[in-house]
């Protein structure tokens, strides 16, 4: 994957060119299309065959409802698809429409170089309005989401039949997750161990700040937890690391790049529930369910639904409104989540997830979302500028720690260092 | 002679006999080759095993491979990912991909040839204002970074409208724009003996003459180590056409190549892993035909005229 330094260098760099490009050109007049000379936009996504497939199908079906517009569709893989964005970016040649991460949603949203969709028709009404937030920086609409993914324990029914060990509720501590992850790589002899180590997943820490009612971070970008709030929670595992409760990080490094419970090592996994497809195919396994996340008080879980993708425009496209109107129709239309179904997330508009008819796995996936509404906060802002880095910093420490080379208090010290240089230089 | 001790003999034993070929016997030297040929084929394991993998992964089942899969050889033997690596993908044909995949690479070593040899020849043989001027320049754009370059090309492109066509994939080669390669003929054409242009210009042929006739028939094994190097740099090539091609039914084998791993949905590793044994093939048969040039082409480099 480009790492967040060279893309950023990538864009400023470009970006001061494309300025002065762009002083040298008047802006194209906008354009409207009619069913004889239709406008064409631009639409480009990440994913896989699968995904191609389907969103080629979507658009077949747009094109036909919407005979004055066509769509160009073009696809690549994840960390290509961000290294041409990058380029494209700074060349001033974005696509009118494109699929877009969380995570990178300030970096371009900030620089101006998405269309504010506040100014274009899409209708967000059957959007949960806890939602909206997490497309928005400072008051504007960069990113509609299609479709959203939620925390969750991961586990093998049948694996845990087979060890006799009852199958866990969801209602749980930290305490009693520890022993049931304890009770797994016991019971497992060696061949199963409980999980990974979850302390080490940035989101699930995420989740914990919110469990204890602190965010991640403040308004104006900088670090809302303290090095003790972290110390807390890398201590958490600190009594099950190097025991079978947790797989040993030589053996995760051993299986990347599949998942250790993908590979049938460990009996559970903290992670989003959209990976569930994923999951069965590596794993082979029959079934695998879905529990909520452990938390010390019962009434708030920490949980939010986090946009799994969002939808976003060009702020230089020539056609805003036949890329409103697409992007409208990609996250609204109930023939829509039939076509994908669960292969986005779970849809996020209330209009498109209720003309969607869910079975096996992506039923899973629906019912899980349902049943933590209750628990539900806000959906976190885009993250800050850097966060990529961020994140995979918090992934390397802890994968240090989990090798023995770092104690808790030195991860603490070296993750904060490492975040406070980087909030720095980006500030 | 005492450079050469047999391996077989342990350093300890005293006294130390005064090592001579001549009187080594049959038997140890049979000893030596063996353990030579031993150790040889013990690191050619070493060396072949990730492509081993690779082969032995295409036909097993997407769940087999990698994890905690450690077996070679699967009993579940199968065509099955070749299959799917042919269905193609998003609504193109693989092989649509292999001809792109060609015409690219087959431009590229048309353009390098035709552009890097004329150039080469202007460097080593014509005396201009200002050449070694030049010369210089176009050795410290070997020195320049690729990635400083990406994003002022792609704006020159991008205004130019030759976005999404092969032309700035292109281009370059036909403008001798590969350093690298000018640079690998000119030293080849300066150990050529001065002698023989000089003969033919007495002879009354001029630049061209001179070039065509005398210069390339000469240059064979440069022509051909470019040729080949050109091909697989061309045939690997993932960033050039990442950011130059936006339509699917345009895009080459490394960019389809990726599109079965999508770690943010599931992978099909073996319809991947099938596809790069698909992909290595015409590389592979090209350097199985040319090799022998290869060696010729870059040793005589070496060579002092």
């Amino acid at each position: 994957m480009i790492d967040r330094r060279k893309f950023l260098t990538t864009v400023a760099l470009g970006t001061a060119s494309a300025a002065v490009l762009a002083a040298c050109g008047a802006p194209a007049p906008a354009q409207t299309g009619s069913a004889e000379n239709p406008v064409t936009i631009n639409y480009t996504w990440w994913g896989n065959d699968d995904r191609a497939e389907r969103t080629r199908k979507a658009i077949a079906l747009f094109e036909e409802k919407n005979k004055d517009i066509k769509v160009n569709g073009n696809f690549t893989d994840f960390a290509g698809y961000w290294q041409k964005r990058a380029t494209e970016a700074a060349g001033g040649g974005l696509p009118d429409v494109m699929q877009f991460d969380l995570s990178y949603m300030r970096d371009y949203g900030q620089r101006n170089q998405l269309l504010d969709l506040g100014t274009v028709k899409i209708n967000t009404d059957a959007f949960d309005k806890s939602l909206l937030p997490s497309g928005q920086i400072r008051g504007k609409t960069y990113g509609i989401p299609t479709s959203t993914n939620a925390f969750a324990v991961y586990y093998d029914p049948a694996k845990l039949a087979s060890l006799g060990i009852a199958e866990p509720d969801g209602t749980w501590n930290y305490d009693e997750f520890n022993k049931f992850l304890a009770e797994v790589g016991a019971k497992g002899n060696g061949a199963l161990f409980g999980g990974t180590d979850y302390t080490g997943v940035w989101w699930m820490f995420n989740v914990w700040l919110r469990q204890n009612n602190i965010e991640a971070f403040t308004e104006d970008g900088k670090l809302g937890f303290t090095k003790d709030d972290l110390k807390k929670w890398w201590n958490l595992t600190a009594d099950l690391r190097g025991t079978p409760a947790l797989v040993s990080e030589e053996r995760v490094t051993q299986l990347a790049p599949k998942s250790p419970f993908g590979s049938n090592v460990t009996g559970t996994e903290v992670t989003w529930d959209n990976f569930m497809a994923g999951y069965l195919a590596d794993s082979g396994a029959k079934e695998l369910k879905l529990v909520p996340v452990p938390s010390d008080d019962k009434d708030n879980l920490g949980l939010f639904l986090k946009p799994s993708m969002l939808m976003a425009a060009s702020a230089k496209t020539k056609n805003k409104d036949a890329a409103a109107r697409f992007i409208d129709f990609m996250v609204n239309d109930p023939e829509v989540g039939q076509i994908f179904k669960t292969s986005r997330g779970v849809p996020a508009s209330k209009t498109q997830r209720d003309g969607t008819t869910f079975e096996g796995t992506d039923k899973l996936v629906v019912d899980y979302e349902k049943s933590i509404e209750k628990y539900l906060k806000d959906a976190p802002e885009p993250p800050i500028v850097g966060f990529g880095t961020l994140e995979a910093s918090f992934k390397r420490v802890a994968s240090d720690m989990n090798y023995g080379k770092l104690t808790v208090d030195g991860a603490a010290d070296a993750w904060f260092k490492e975040a406070e240089d980087l909030i720095k230089q980006n500030a | 002679m005492t450079t050469m001790a047999t391996p077989t003999k342990p350093a300890a034993e005293a006294p130390a006999p005064v090592y001579n070929p001549k009187s080594e016997s049959a038997g140890a030297k049979r000893t030596k080759s063996a353990i030579f040929h031993i150790v040889a084929l013990a690191l050619t394991g070493v060396v072949l095993y990730p492509a081993l993998w690779m082969i032995a992964s295409s036909f097993k089942p997407n769940s087999e491979i990698g994890g905690a899969n450690t077996s070679l050889w699967s009993s579940n033997f199968s065509f099955d990912n070749f299959v799917t690596a042919m269905d193609g993908i998003g609504g193109v044909s693989t092989l649509q991909f292999f001809t792109n995949s060609l015409i690219l690479a087959i431009g590229a070593v048309v353009g390098t040839i035709l552009s890097a040899s004329v150039s080469a020849y202007a460097f080593a043989r014509i005396k201009f204002p200002g050449r070694s001027v030049f010369f210089g320049m176009m050795i410290a754009t070997l020195l320049l970074p690729f990635h400083v370059v990406i994003i002022p090309q792609y704006i020159v492109f991008q205004q130019l409208g030759l976005v999404d066509t092969y032309i700035p994939l292109l281009i370059g080669k036909f403008l001798a724009a590969d350093a690298f390669f000018v640079f690998l003929m000119v030293q080849f054409m300066r150990n050529l003996p001065a002698e023989l242009d000089e003969a033919a210009r007495i002879d009354g042929a001029g630049h061209v003459r001179i070039f065509t006739s005398i210069m390339l028939p000469l240059m064979k094994p440069a022509l051909i180590s470019t040729s080949i190097f050109s091909f697989i740099w061309s045939w690997n090539d993932f960033l050039g056409p990442l950011l130059y091609l936006n339509t699917p039914e345009k895009y080459p084998l490394p960019l389809a190549l990726r599109l079965f791993v999508d770690q943010t949905q599931s992978s099909d590793y073996g319809a991947m892993i099938a596809m790069s044994v698909l992909a290595l093939l015409p590389v592979l048969i090209f350097f199985l035909v040319f090799q022998r040039y290869i060696v010729e082409g870059v040793s005589t480099q070496g060579l002092k005229g």
